[in-house]
């Protein structure tokens, strides 16, 4: 009896101390990311990380990244212009963009535009589909895309340099440098991205009119050890970019706009015994300028200020459990030459838990509540499970209740505003399969979305307002593939992707606008020693154009594929010069009516690493 | 959202009496193309060209869409927002709002002939007098001083400007002259005389109320706004007493068309009618229709030729109706054109 006891005493103590081990790499873990619910609470759901070799790879724009890399669908006035996504089937203010734990999207128009976003700043980018709002409160209904900045606390130094320069004079150039030892880490990555974008369409007479854009971005981020269980760090980002919109006629008007966001957060994490204390400040800013005509300078603008204060606490229950607190209150400060100078105030709490039941099952819950005088805040959830239930098949099923909160223009635009507006609100829910093999992981997904008080600007007399009115029921089915292979120094890895999307009016039960039924993507990547070669394409099924679904008025179906050959040709650091050619067959092809894109063009990059 | 009224259809439809007065003195009615003797229904669209277009519609009721399109598959299309026809003899000019630029086409075989795309910034409305063709643009939409008239040369398709520095939405020619009507959604409250042989506005008339549509009969003025309806003498230019005022539940009075000594208008999805001469509005609707659309109903509106003509505004991304009403208002024909048609132009 004794000796058991004082085995179970030893058996204790081991633990103890294997713990105590485990949580000093795992406070590491946990001070890399801010956004620590992106691993810890999406269990249950489709999780797609794109790692900055695919960044690298692709174009320079979020657009391009994503629409040949996921299931999300994009619209896009031409190249580099105005870009909406389509998630599942939802609206460009349905997909809510995360950048280090924080909400992004715009307070005006409640969507982040996915051309002024430069991709190479960031290490690598998450696509987490469907409901998010429990945890990431607006937007997140037909999924969210995450920018994380990472900090190591290793000695590190190291840069890169990217420049690429093609067709249309388009260039880019980035150059990250990353400084850290045990104490201190400091990233820092500034971008150029600028094209004169007059290239000719495919089968017309006719080049893109006034699309010219460049944009400027600089990312800094930094961190500091105060010791083994207090961190500091800071993020930090600026954009500044002005696009030219494209004209269809050259007697339109032509116009301009520009935009410039900040976004700064200070964050202090400190660990005790089973706590995870996160006390964060953030500041936002976002501004736009629009020239309703280039010649003039006379322009309409909009700004909002945004000021964050959140408080996360995450409690290991037990080795199973893990709850999370997250206390956030969200002042706006909004002004414009078209919306009323208002101020908004925003309380939210919310409790996430996490139980591994067993080593192969887990469920996941969180609720979330905001307070605002603002608009009506539905309570919002989130449940899933994941279940292991072989060595290569996992079910993950999850149901939530998201919503998408009124913007400003919404609410105060002058004229026409309501102040009196739901939140737009959705029922959903997904069951996942996925199946790892040695080689080869596949995720089957199939969903379902209700979405009801959908906002849309009607006009009264001659003045546009917004009314909660439409339901929209979204349902499909998501298809991601990941194959790699390696013969001695041969490398493959195939990546591809499927959606199939039923996105109908409540009302009609007619097939929405712009939301293909079919969507695939494939890249394939073959590497040889220090040589490689890259092809992807795109398919796009065709899209109604008419709310009746008039067939007659359908955009085509379009296949766009990309090649690229790359050879490094440094010895002890990389030195890689890569040639592509984009739209290798020529297409003619346009995502918006009329807004042809551009045919077969040419690029070259090199990327050195010291 | 550009809301119109059919003026030039009433010049059409005047000259179409006196053609048809001629047919009754026996001269035949030989069709001078494959768009006579019908009407074109012009469809707005929204910001798409291809969903702008033009629908011809013929007296026995035959039916064929995008005429424009099917004639001259090769040209460039008449662009986005199209906003109103006008005619001469023997053109039509189709003004595109969204793309400032006007497409002119022979108005019997709708064959291309010139594209004018110069001094234009929301053009809106045209006439024509004397071989030069006159058109109001709105330039900045929240601006009124900056509108003004883009003036056509119809023998080379030159233009230059002529500032108007008022609001300036709709247009009639009588006698030689250009009556605009000052009025933009209660912005401008007054009408504008333009001579072209001095090419300058007058002082404006003032009404009091801001106008959305007009037409002159007998050498008298009818101006429909603010739900008013005033008379202007335009041998005086002066405002010919007070202005009738319509019961509340008319407030948004529009459509103003005089056929046979009687007023016709709209008023929400009901279309009413006055004695020319009478003091006081009706009360009650000569007829009304049911729209689905949340905000294009009675999108067009035209009388001619003892026939009332509705166009359904629809959701401005499908293809909508046209209805065709006698003057008692029960339904003749019903027709699907485009996009958001807003106008009827009568072509006999």
């Amino acid at each position: 009896m004794t000796f058991k006891k004082q085995f179970l005493l030893l058996i204790l103590f081991v633990c103890q101390f294997a713990l105590a081990q485990n949580d000093s790499i795992q406070y590491l873990e946990e001070v890399k990311v801010s956004d620590s619910q992106l691993k810890n609470f999406s269990n249950s759901q489709s999780v797609l990380k794109l790692s900055d070799s695919i960044i690298n790879k692709n174009q320079a724009s979020l657009t391009s990244l994503l629409n040949y890399n996921t299931v999300i669908y994009f619209k896009e006035n031409g190249l580099g212009m105005v870009s909406s996504p389509s998630f599942r089937g939802t609206t460009a203010q349905q997909t809510a963009v995360i950048w280090n734990g924080i909400n992004i999207n715009s307070q005006l128009n409640g969507q982040t535009d996915f051309n002024t976003i430069a991709t190479r700043d960031f290490k690598n980018i998450t696509v987490r589909a469907g409901g998010g709002s429990s945890i990431y409160g607006s937007s997140a209904i037909g999924g969210s895309i995450h920018f994380n900045n990472e900090l190591r606390f290793v000695n590190e130094f190291t840069n890169d340099l990217r420049v690429n320069y093609g067709s249309f004079n388009t260039y880019g150039v980035n150059y990250k440098v990353n400084v850290s030892d045990e104490k201190f880490s400091f990233q820092a990555s500034i971008t150029r991205n600028a094209s004169d974008n007059d290239y000719e369409f495919v089968d017309v007479a006719a080049k893109n009119l006034n699309g010219q854009y460049y944009n400027t971005s600089l990312n800094t981020t930094f961190g500091y050890k105060i010791n083994t269980t207090n961190y500091l760090k800071f993020y930090s980002q600026f954009f500044d970019g002005e696009r030219h919109f494209s004209v269809l006629f050259a007697s339109e008007v032509k116009t301009k706009y520009q935009d410039f966001n900040t976004r700064n957060m200070l964050e202090w994490s400190s660990f005790f015994g089973k706590f995870t204390s996160k006390v964060k400040f953030a500041s936002l800013t976002e501004q736009y300028k629009y020239f309703g005509n280039i010649d003039s300078e006379s322009h309409t603008y909009g700004e909002v200020k945004t000021y964050i204060g959140k408080y996360d606490l995450a409690f290991d229950v037990s080795k199973a459990i893990k709850l999370n607190t997250v206390i956030d209150f969200t002042q706006n400060i909004g002004n414009g030459s078209d919306i009323k100078n208002e101020r908004r105030n925003i309380g939210s709490a919310s409790l996430l838990l996490k139980h591994k039941v067993t080593d192969t099952f887990l469920y996941e819950a969180s609720v979330r509540k905001e307070i605002t005088n603002n608009y009506k805040s539905p309570l919002l959830f989130s449940i899933g499970t994941n279940y292991a239930i072989t060595s290569f098949y996992t079910l993950k099923l999850n149901g939530s209740k998201n919503f998408r909160v009124p913007t400003f223009n919404d609410l105060y635009w002058q004229p026409g505003g309501n102040e009196n507006l739901n939140p737009e609100s959705s029922y959903q829910a997904e069951v996942g399969n996925e199946f790892h093999f040695k080689n080869f992981n596949i995720s089957l997904t199939g969903y379902v979305i209700a979405i009801d008080d959908m906002l849309r600007w009607v006009p009264m007399g001659g003045v546009w307002t917004p009314e909660n009115t439409n339901k929209v029921k979204t349902y499909g089915g998501e298809a991601l593939l990941r194959w790699n292979k390696t013969f001695g120094k041969n490398n493959f890895a195939l990546n591809g992707t499927y959606a199939y999307t039923v996105s109908e009016n409540g009302e009609t039960k007619k097939q929405l606008i712009y939301v293909p039924y079919h969507k695939a993507t494939s890249s394939l990547a073959y590497s040889y020693k220090k040589f490689s070669v890259d092809y992807q394409f795109l398919y796009n099924g065709e899209v109604f154009t008419r709310s009746d679904n008039n067939s007659k008025y359908n955009l085509d179906a379009y296949f766009v594929s990309n090649a690229s050959i790359a050879y490094d040709f440094g010895k002890t650091n990389s030195y890689q010069l890569g040639f592509q050619v984009l739209n290798l067959f020529n297409e003619n092809y346009a995502s918006v009516e009329s807004r042809f894109l551009p045919g077969r063009n040419f690029n070259m990059y090199l990327t050195l690493k010291f | 959202m550009k809301k119109l009224n059919r003026i030039f259809l009433l010049l059409v439809a005047t000259s179409l009496f006196v053609s048809c007065s001629n047919d009754d003195n026996g001269n035949s009615d030989v069709p001078l193309g494959e768009y006579d003797n019908g009407f074109f229904v012009l469809n707005e669209g929204n910001s798409n060209p291809s969903t702008a277009s033009v629908t011809f519609i013929s007296n026995s009721g035959l039916i064929e869409q995008d005429v424009f399109g099917n004639v001259n598959p090769d040209a460039v299309s008449n662009g986005t927002l199209l906003q109103s026809v006008f005619f001469d003899d023997t053109r039509a000019f189709i003004i595109s709002g969204g793309s400032n630029k006007v497409t002119v086409v022979n108005r019997y075989t709708f064959e291309f002939i010139a594209t004018v795309a110069t001094n234009f910034a929301s053009p809106r409305y045209g006439a024509v007098i004397n071989g030069k063709a006159y058109v109001t643009n709105y330039a900045d939409f929240a601006i009124g001083t900056d509108d003004f008239l883009t003036v056509i040369d119809l023998s080379n398709y030159s233009t230059s400007k002529v500032a108007l520095n008022n609001w300036s939405e709709k247009v009639i020619e009588e006698n030689g002259k250009l009556y605009i009507a000052n009025g933009f959604y209660g912005s401008g409250t007054s009408i504008t005389v333009f001579n072209p042989a001095n090419n300058t506005p007058s002082t404006p008339i003032e009404l009091g109320f801001s106008p959305n549509s007009l037409e002159e009969e007998d050498g008298t003025l009818y101006v429909i706004g603010d739900g008013k309806l005033a008379k202007i003498n335009l041998a005086t230019n002066q405002v010919i007493g007070t202005a009738i005022t319509f019961p509340e539940a008319q407030a948004g009075a529009k459509n103003l068309n005089i056929e046979n000594d009687k007023i016709y208008y709209t008023a929400g999805t009901s279309v009413f009618v006055m004695d020319i001469n009478a003091s006081t509005a009706p009360t009650s609707s000569l007829f009304s229709y049911e729209s689905t659309s949340e905000w294009g109903g009675m999108y067009g509106f035209a009388v001619n030729d003892n026939k009332i003509y509705i166009a359904e505004g629809g959701d401005f991304t499908s293809d909508s109706e046209v209805y065709v009403y006698s003057l008692t208002g029960s339904l003749l024909d019903a027709f699907t054109a485009g996009v958001g048609p807003n106008g009827f132009y009568f072509n006999d």
